[in-house]
C-alpha cells in the first residue's frame, strides 16, 4: 500500500478521527490548528482557525453538523463543519484533554486537567440551551479530584461517559446524575485512549503500561489483553474484522536518547480474539499518537509524533489473510 | 440508502510517472508562454482518454534546463451516499481556502510503498520443532549428571547447555596436549571437570583463588590482569554479562568482564573481554570455548592484546 501523507500540523499530532461516513478525517495536534481532509484522496476541505494552544481533542457529530474541539489554551471550541466558523467558545480554567458528543449531537462533554491548582473536570453542557454557552455554565459539572482523566468517550445511547485516569483506572459516570456507575482498575498506568467499537457494545483502551485492553461498555468487565513491549498510545477496533490496532513505541521523551531501529514505531495489528499480533506496518519516524479506522475498514490512518498523519488503504493481502489457529 | 454519482477529484494516489506518448493536445491552438529568459514554453496540455488522464507540463530547472513533466492519472468515479456526495463539493475554508481542487502538494503527498508484515504462526511452529530434537538429544545423554557430578539428573543441571559439550572438547583437547597422554581422548573427561567442582559449589569470596588480594580491582596492577585476559567475539546480540559469567565461570575465577555495548540500544557489539586471575584458566578457557556454539554463533576466543595506552 502507499500511504497518503498529510502535512498539515507542525507539531505532533495529538488526536485523529473520522466521521461517521468516513468521507471526512479530523486531524489535531500540539499546535493550534484543527484539520479536516477527505479521506479518500487526502485533500484538505479546510481548517478550524481560533485556538491558541496546543489541541488535545477533538469529535465531530453524527451527522457531521458539528465540530467539538479542546485546547491546552484553556477553552473548548464548537466549530461548523461546512464553514469552518467558531459557534462557541467555552472558557476554561485549565486545558481541555478530552470532548466528546453524544449520540444526539445536542449535548458535549468535556474534561479539564488538573493544573495550576484547578481540580479535573468533567462538563457537561446541552447545546439546545444557548444559555448554557452565552454563561458558560455546563448543566452538570463532575469532580474528579483523585486522579486526572486522561481519555473519555461517550458511553452507549448517551447515557453515561467512559473515563480513563491518570492511575489507571476506569470509570463510568452517568451522563445524568454523574454518579459513577461502575469502576473498574485493570492497567496500572495512565490510560492514553479509549475508542469505542462499531456498535458500542465494547471499548479498547490504550495505556502507558505497555498494554491494550478490551472491556464491556457497560459492565466494565475486562475481555482481552494484548501486550506490547512499549507504551501503548492509541488503539482501534476495526469495524468489520475481529482485527484490532495498536500504536505507540517509546515516550516521546525517550526518542532522541535512543536510535530508531528499536524504536518500535510500527502500528501493529492483533486478532481481537486469539490476542495475538498478526501483522505490522511500519512508516512513522516517531511514536504513533493515535490511530483510527475507517468505519467501511478498509484503510486506516495513523497520526504521529512526527506530526505527520497517514491514511492507509489495505492491500488484497490483508483482506485474503486467515489467522491460522 | 439513496445514491448519488458524483466525480471524485483525480486520485492522484495512481499518479504514475512514465514518459508520455505523443497525445494529441486538447485546444490544438496554444498559446506558447514566453519567459524572461527568452525560452518558448508551451502550455500544459490536459488529455482526457477514457478514464485516464495525462496532464503534461515544461518547466525551466534551476539550471534553465527545460524539463517536460508528464502526469498521468486514472479518474475513479466513486458512488457515496447523497450527504457525503454533497460534503465532497463543499467550499474549502481556513488554511485551504484559496487551495485549487484536487489535493495540494504542500499538504497531501503519496509516502514511499509499505507493506504489512505479516506474522505468521507457521515461523512459530517451525522454530519449535528446530528446538525440539535438540532438547531430546540433550535429555538422552545420560541418566545420572555427567556434567557437574551433582546428585541431580544431568538435564537438570545447571550447566547443561554451556558446559556439557564444553568439557567433551575440552576433555579432547586437553588429553592430546596435556601430560596424560597415555589417556585414549575423550576416554574419560576427569581433567576438565576438576575446576567443575570447584566452582559447582558456593565458595565464599574470602576463600576464593585470589580471595586473599583484597580490594584487589582498586589498586593499580591490572598490568598483571593482562596476562590472563582473553577476547571472546562473535558474540550474539543477546548477550549479556551474566551469559559470559555463566559461560566462564567454570574455567576459573574472573576478576573481570567487560561487554561491548551500543551506547544507544545498550544491545552487545558482539565482543567481550574476559580477564581471569590466573593465566592457566584463561588459557583453558579459549581452549575449551574456542569454536564453541553459543546461540547459533560460533565464539572466536584469543589473547587479548595488550592495550595501547
Amino acid at each position: 500500500m502507499r500511504p497518503i501523507l498529510l502535512q498539515g500540523h507542525e507539531r505532533s499530532i495529538t488526536q485523529i478521527k473520522y466521521n461517521r461516513d468516513g468521507d471526512l478525517l479530523f486531524t489535531v495536534a500540539k499546535d493550534p490548528v484543527v484539520n479536516v481532509w477527505y479521506s479518500v484522496n487526502g485533500e484538505r476541505l479546510g481548517t478550524y482557525n481560533g485556538h491558541t494552544g496546543a489541541v488535545w481533542c477533538v469529535d465531530v457529530d453524527w451527522e457531521t453538523r458539528h465540530v467539538l474541539s479542546g485546547s491546552a489554551d484553556n477553552s473548548c471550541r464548537l466549530w461548523d463543519c461546512e464553514t469552518g466558523k467558531q459557534l462557541a467558545h467555552l472558557q476554561t480554567n485549565s486545558a481541555v484533554r478530552t470532548c466528546g458528543f453524544d449520540f444526539g449531537g445536542n449535548i458535549i462533554m468535556f474534561s479539564t486537567d488538573k493544573q495550576m491548582g484547578y481540580q479535573c473536570f468533567v462538563n457537561f453542557f446541552d447545546l439546545r440551551d444557548p444559555s448554557q454557552i452565552e454563561d458558560n455554565e455546563p448543566y452538570m459539572k463532575i469532580n474528579c479530584s483523585e486522579s486526572k482523566i486522561t481519555s473519555a468517550v461517550w458511553g452507549p445511547l448517551g447515557e453515561n461517559v467512559i473515563a480513563g485516569h491518570e492511575n489507571g483506572e476506569l470509570n463510568l459516570y452517568s451522563a445524568k446524575s454523574g454518579e459513577i456507575v461502575n469502576s473498574i482498575k485493570e492497567h496500572s498506568k495512565q490510560i492514553n485512549d479509549i475508542q469505542a467499537s462499531r456498535d458500542m457494545t465494547m471499548f479498547i483502551t490504550a495505556s502507558k503500561d505497555c498494554s491494550a485492553k478490551l472491556f464491556d461498555c457497560t459492565t466494565l468487565e475486562h475481555q482481552k489483553s494484548f501486550r506490547t513491549e512499549r507504551p501503548v498510545n492509541s488503539a482501534a477496533l476495526s469495524p468489520n474484522y475481529d482485527h484490532v490496532v495498536l500504536g505507540g513505541g517509546q515516550e516521546a521523551m525517550d526518542v532522541t536518547t535512543t536510535s530508531t531501529r528499536i524504536g518500535k514505531f510500527e502500528a501493529r495489528f492483533f486478532h481481537v480474539a486469539i490476542e495475538e499480533e498478526f501483522g505490522r506496518v511500519k512508516g512513522h519516524f516517531g511514536p504513533i499518537n493515535s490511530l483510527a479506522f475507517h468505519p467501511d475498514g478498509k484503510s486506516y490512518s495513523s497520526g504521529g509524533e512526527d506530526g505527520y498523519v497517514r491514511i492507509h488503504y489495505f492491500d488484497q493481502q490483508y483482506f485474503d489473510f486467515e489467522f491460522e489457529s | 440508502m439513496p445514491t448519488g454519482d458524483y466525480d471524485s477529484k483525480p486520485s492522484w494516489a495512481d499518479q504514475v510517472e512514465e514518459e508520455g506518448e505523443d497525445v494529441e493536445p486538447l485546444s490544438p491552438a496554444c498559446p506558447a508562454i514566453v519567459k524572461d529568459h527568452g525560452y518558448v514554453l508551451d502550455t500544459p496540455r490536459e488529455v482526457i482518454n477514457g478514464n485516464i488522464k495525462t496532464i503534461t507540463e515544461y518547466k525551466l530547472d534551476e539550471n534553465d534546463k527545460k524539463i517536460k513533466i508528464v502526469r498521468t492519472f486514472k479518474i475513479e468515479t466513486l458512488k457515496a451516499s447523497k450527504v457525503v456526495a454533497r460534503r465532497k463539493n463543499w467550499k474549502k475554508f481556513g488554511n485551504s481556502e484559496f487551495d485549487p481542487p484536487g489535493p495540494n502538494v504542500a499538504t497531501t503527498t503519496v509516502s514511499d510503498d509499505v507493506l504489512m508484515t505479516f506474522i505468521t504462526n507457521k515461523e512459530d511452529l517451525n522454530n519449535q520443532e528446530e528446538e525440539d530434537p535438540m532438547n531430546k538429544l540433550k535429555g538422552q545423554k545420560i541418566v545420572s549428571c555427567r556434567i557437574c557430578k551433582g546428585d541431580h539428573w544431568t538435564t537438570r543441571c545447571p550447566y547443561k547447555d554451556t558446559l556439557g559439550p564444553m568439557q567433551k572438547e575440552l576433555a579432547e583437547q586437553l588429553g592430546l596436549s596435556s601430560a596424560d597422554k597415555e589417556k585414549a581422548p575423550g576416554a574419560e573427561p576427569e581433567p576438565a571437570q576438576a575446576p567443575v567442582s570447584k566452582t559447582g559449589k558456593y565458595v565464599p569470596p574470602s576463600l576464593r583463588d585470589g580471595g586473599s588480594r583484597r580490594g584487589e580491582s582498586m589498586q593499580p596492577n591490572r598490568r598483571a590482569d593482562d596476562n590472563a585476559t582473553i577476547r571472546v567475539t562473535n558474540l550474539s546480540e543477546d548477550t549479556r554479562e551474566t551469559d559470559l559469567q555463566e559461560l566462564f565461570r567454570p574455567f576459573g575465577s574472573i576478576s573481570r568482564i567487560y561487554l561491548a555495548k551500543d551506547k544507544t540500544t545498550g544491545q552487545s557489539k558482539g565482543f567481550a573481554f574476559i580477564s581471569f586471575h590466573r593465566r592457566e584458566d584463561a588459557a583453558r578457557a579459549i581452549a575449551g570455548v574456542s569454536g564453541f556454539g553459543y546461540d547459533h554463533l560460533i565464539l572466536n576466543v584469543e589473547w587479548a592484546k595488550p592495550s595501547t595506552n
